[in-house]
């Protein structure tokens, strides 16, 4: 180490001796000593994102080292973005919002965003990132009907107006809705974000405005794509990043084109974050992506195969993976899980079935199912009693969090259960004692899951038995992913099994979206979503008070301007929910075990898990990951 | 010739009294040769089961079968649980071993009570035996209420645990299942679908193999090329193929007929090539041409004198068919694409024995795989002393 720093010092003294003033990257070295790679304070942006490492608690580190870490498919590539979280804003630990690839963002009437690049940021490949890359996604993407054919997409809309564009300067760029649109940033901030900004000096070359048809034909062939569209479409892709050659703002960029076992990934040279002593980061030079089966994940972790390894783990694996502590060099932490309940039932409020659709819709029926789930019992036999047994709502980590929304209705109380279904006209008894439905059929619920997750299996079998303590038999189907999506939209489930709200941690800043119908993901109301997010053009209308009422707030919280204002509406939106109980949630805070290196530093010993808003590792700034020296 | 040279051969004057003795008992030409007239009079079964009486662990494994299946019979009763009884405060319990002295003093059966403590720091749960606690088991009690048959209510089991004691012989699964129960409970679907999957193809293997074979021709032709392109599939894949067709949708119960279904469609082709081979063979025996001489039909010569030709043999293939079907549900299972749960087969407990995790920290979930041995290791004893008894005059 110290043999190499003299021969940096030595070699590149005179060449750049003002600027050589802290030892570069392993990997770089040879590149800047060659004189290929600029030295790394012409690197930087003029102001670069400081991190106070030692702030935060955690050690300051040093530049090097490979991290490996193992997925699924060669798909989940798209991790290392998610991972590496740079945004133009992002969150922290705190769920607060910051500036990360901007300098500064101001907001007006949460209206006009200006954007406030920084002086000298440069993508990957060393070219100037500059308003110029906004202007080409925003005029010859966002706004290109070859691309979009509908027009620009819904967050860029509001009251049905596109937003406006303007350049303001080089590094300065605005964006100005007619009327206040909150979800804006937090898009933007989103684990997928919303993509405002392209490297055009790299995707020129793919575009029809810049250049020739005939070669980008001719290019399109090579790459094996039906035309220039999808060629640019393929060649720009940053959510799964496939192209080694597109340039990026992530910590570390692509080396190595799918199809491969392994990907290699190697820190941005001109990175635009350092620690509080002037380090670039990311402190990884690199990080490998093993493809493995996802049943040998687990195995593999336990025997030192993976440097940091959350996914493909779960709570049952613990136990084996704190045995294999003591005999290879790991450490595992129990993280909390971020969403609203790790196991949820939702009856589907629209399904075909009238007589069951006419159930399900009345809340004595919701409410009567939730309160005969005995979640203690849930608890205890597959979460060692560590959950919260609680709706399906948001965590006490949140700062919208009330006790009464995580208690109601989530009492056990088969009494309260057995009149309600008394009430509901349920009340004539058959075979084994199970209820009647008033057509004389058997009150047998059919609960469908995707099947993957074994734990959804396990809880179901559980809420069996507390069913038919109510006389409501439970009838357990497992079909695949997209064969239940269709089936549920199409109405066929009675109810399905998922897990709870994505994020059960949101602030009033965040769109409460998740509890109103906006998409047709949402298994209790899929086409009332639909209807939503396809304005009225497919789907259904929703018809129950409290659903319209849930809308109405969502839209009340999309024209707001006052944060204070948000919360009320937050607040008001979840009360709602509790009472209504449009899902039915069994426990939450699930623990989520993560498997690190022993000798990996700054890895949060217990935080919280979760995809949005926390990108899982993205919002720990795993950029502060080193390898400590053996 | 004079009567004096007859006095020469030695033979006495007429009348006078022989040199030696002679026994005044009736003549029985086949005395000395007893046991040859009872093996030519025995019937073929007979003959079959003197021979089989001679394969020590081919008689063996007949009597395991036999215990076994009729034990499926009943496993309600054998069983001392239900087999989705669940013991949420034994979540992953050892196996409880059985005792018949405390303390020097002879109890009976019993076990020892236990006591579970939470290890916190590995999120384990832990079992030890209280000393204190004598649990004696017992015996044609009242325990768990089932459905015998899924028909008749009842409650009398073989063994039950102690009142407010606990008996997981083989321990408990994650949900605190006993495996012994479900082991139990998993015989009855594995076991008859060896038993149905081969009735199947056995049917399918005669019909088309016995008209192939008796008729010859185009018929037989075809036939056998769709035999060999059968053959030719490995056959995990072709089972993957055709279970992954079966609906998911489909209720669990109706799964197991489709997957019974399909294991004898794939099974038949030995079979009906070795009823075909048979049936040239015996076609071309000269009794089979008596009969046909002697004006019998076709269905007389088939049903009389042909089927009882080859139908020892038969069986005999057929018994060592059954362990294949067995193997293939348990595989099929295994790999997700068999039996889906409710439903408990041997296959099934495996898969919930697959990760990492049982094989290293809960080993006795892996215990379904003893029985799945025994009863292989039978059928394939017991098909080897058929086979040989199959052709006593051999």
């Amino acid at each position: 180490m110290i043999r190499r720093r003299q021969v940096i010092a030595g070699a590149a003294a005179g060449l750049f001796l003002p600027l050589v003033a802290r030892a570069e990257s392993p990997i770089l070295n040879p590149a800047v000593v060659k004189g290929d790679l600029p030295p790394e304070a012409a690197r930087l942006p003029k102001n670069p994102r400081v991190i106070n490492v030692a702030g935060m608690g955690r050690k300051t580190g040093h530049q090097g080292g490979r991290l490996t870490t193992i997925v699924g498919g060669q798909r989940d590539i798209r991790i290392i973005p998610i991972y590496s979280y740079s945004r133009l804003m992002c969150y922290g630990p705190d769920l607060a919002l910051r500036p990360d690839i901007l300098a500064a963002c101001d907001v007006e009437e949460e209206r006009i965003y200006t954007f406030h690049l920084r002086e000298g940021h440069r993508w990957s490949d060393g070219t100037p990132f500059t308003a110029e890359d906004f202007r080409y996604a925003w005029e010859d993407v966002i706004n290109n009907k070859d691309f979009y054919k509908g027009g620009p997409p819904v967050d860029l809309i509001s009251h049905g107006q596109v937003a406006t564009f303007e350049i303001i300067d080089e590094i300065t760029v605005r964006y100005s809705f007619v009327a206040p649109m909150p979800d804006f940033l937090p898009k933007v901030a989103a684990p997928l974000p919303l993509v405002l900004f392209m490297p055009a000096g790299y995707l020129k070359q793919f575009h029809l405005r810049y250049t020739d048809e005939a070669v980008l034909q001719k290019r399109a062939e090579e790459e094996d794509v039906d035309d220039w569209r999808r060629l640019h479409l393929k060649m720009s892709r940053s959510i799964r990043p496939e192209n080694p050659e597109l340039p990026t703002l992530e910590a570390w960029r692509p080396r190595t084109a799918p199809p491969a076992e392994q990907f290699i990934f190697e820190r941005n040279p001109y990175f635009h974050r350092v620690d509080e002593t002037g380090t670039q980061l990311p402190y990884l030079d690199q990080v490998a992506l093993n493809v493995a089966s996802s049943e040998v994940i687990m195995a593999k972790t336990a025997t030192g195969e993976s440097d940091l390894q959350a996914i493909s783990l779960g709570f049952h694996d613990y136990t084996f993976l704190k045995k294999a502590e003591k005999t290879h060099p790991l450490k595992v932490a129990l993280w909390r899980k971020s969403q609203g309940s790790a196991v949820t039932l939702l009856p589907n409020l629209n399904c075909v079935d009238p007589v069951w659709q006419g159930l399900f819709r009345d809340v004595r029926m919701r409410r009567a199912m939730s309160v005969a789930i005995k979640r203690e019992e849930i608890n205890k036999a597959l979460f060692f009693g560590l959950g919260r047994e609680s709706a399906d709502t948001v965590l006490p980590e949140s700062p919208l969090f009330k006790p009464e929304y995580a208690s109601a209705w989530a009492q056990y109380d088969p009494d309260l259960a057995n009149q309600l279904l008394d009430e509901l006209g349920l009340n004539v008894r058959g075979p084994g004692d199970i209820r009647r439905l008033q057509d004389g059929r058997q009150a047998g619920i059919v609960v469908e899951s995707a099947g993957e997750n074994p734990l959804e299996t396990d809880v179901l079998e559980l809420v069996r038995d507390h069913f038919r303590e109510v006389g409501l038999a439970l009838y357990i189907r497992t079909s695949q992913r997209d064969v239940f999506r269709s089936r549920a939209l199409a109405g066929q489930v009675q109810m399905s099994v998922w897990s709870g709200l994505d994020n059960g941690v949101p602030t009033a800043d965040m769109s409460p979206e998740e509890i109103a119908p906006s998409t047709g993901d949402q298994l209790q109301w899929p086409l009332w979503g639909s209807w939503h997010a396809a304005a009225g053009s497919t789907g259904e209308a929703p018809k129950l008070p409290e659903v319209l009422e849930l809308l109405r707030l969502l839209q009340l919280w999309g024209d707001s301007a006052e944060q204070s204002e948000r919360a009320e509406v937050w607040g008001r939106m979840l009360t709602i929910w509790a009472d209504q109980v449009f899902s039915i949630g069994t426990v939450n805070g699930a623990l989520q075990p993560v498997v690190r290196s022993a000798r990996l530093q700054n890895v949060p010993e217990d935080a919280l898990f979760g995809f949005e808003p926390l990108s899982f590792f993205g919002a720990y700034l795993p950029d502060t990951f080193f390898f400590e020296e053996a | 010739m004079s009567n004096s040279s007859f006095r020469r051969n030695g033979l006495p004057e007429s009348g006078a009294p022989l040199a030696h003795f002679v026994s005044d008992r009736p003549f029985d030409p086949n005395e000395a040769e007893g046991r040859v007239d009872a093996m030519a009079e025995a019937t073929q079964r007979q003959l079959m089961w003197w021979q089989f009486k001679r394969h020590r662990v081919a008689l063996i494994s007949l009597v395991f079968l036999a215990v076994v299946y009729a034990g499926i019979l009943i496993c309600e009763f054998l069983s001392p649980y239900q087999q989705d009884t669940r013991n949420l405060d034994h979540i992953y319990a050892p196996p409880q071993r059985v005792h018949l002295f405390n303390d020097g003093a002879f109890v009976g059966p019993f076990v020892y009570g236990r006591t579970m403590t939470l290890d916190m720091e590995t999120m384990r749960r832990n079992y030890t035996d209280d000393p204190a606690k004598v649990e004696k088991l017992r015996f044609f009690c009242r325990g768990d209420d089932y459905n015998f048959w899924g028909l008749i209510p009842g409650n009398l089991h073989l063994v039950c645990p102690a009142e407010d004691g606990e008996f997981f012989l083989l321990g408990t699964d994650r949900l605190g299942r006993d495996v012994l129960s479900r082991i139990i409970y998993g015989a009855r679907i594995s076991l008859t679908i060896g038993i149905l999957g081969v009735t199947m193809s056995f049917v399918l293997g005669i019909v088309i193999g016995g008209i192939a074979g008796y008729r010859g021709g185009w018929f037989d032709a075809v036939i056998q090329r769709v035999i060999e392109v059968l053959q030719s599939i490995p056959s995990i894949p072709l089972w993957m193929a055709l279970a992954a067709i079966i609906p998911v949708t489909w209720s669990p119960i109706f799964v197991y007929v489709c997957i019974t279904v399909i294991l004898g469609m794939l099974d038949w082709t030995g079979l009906a090539r070795a009823v075909r081979s048979k049936l040239l063979a015996l076609r071309e025996e000269d009794y089979v041409l008596a009969a046909r001489l002697m004006g019998a039909g076709s269905a007389r010569i088939i049903g009389k004198h042909m089927i009882p030709g080859f139908m020892s043999h038969l069986i005999a293939s057929a018994t060592l068919t059954i362990p294949g079907m067995i193997l293939g549900e348990t595989a099929l299972s295994f790999l997700g694409i068999g039996l889906r749960p409710p439903i408990t087969s041997w296959g099934i407990l495996l898969t919930e024995a697959r990760s990492v995790n049982i094989i290293a920290l809960y080993p006795w979930l892996m215990l379904p795989v003893v029985p799945v041995i025994l009863v292989i290791l039978a059928f394939n004893f017991l098909g080897d002393g058929l086979r040989d008894a199959a052709d006593p005059y051999k």
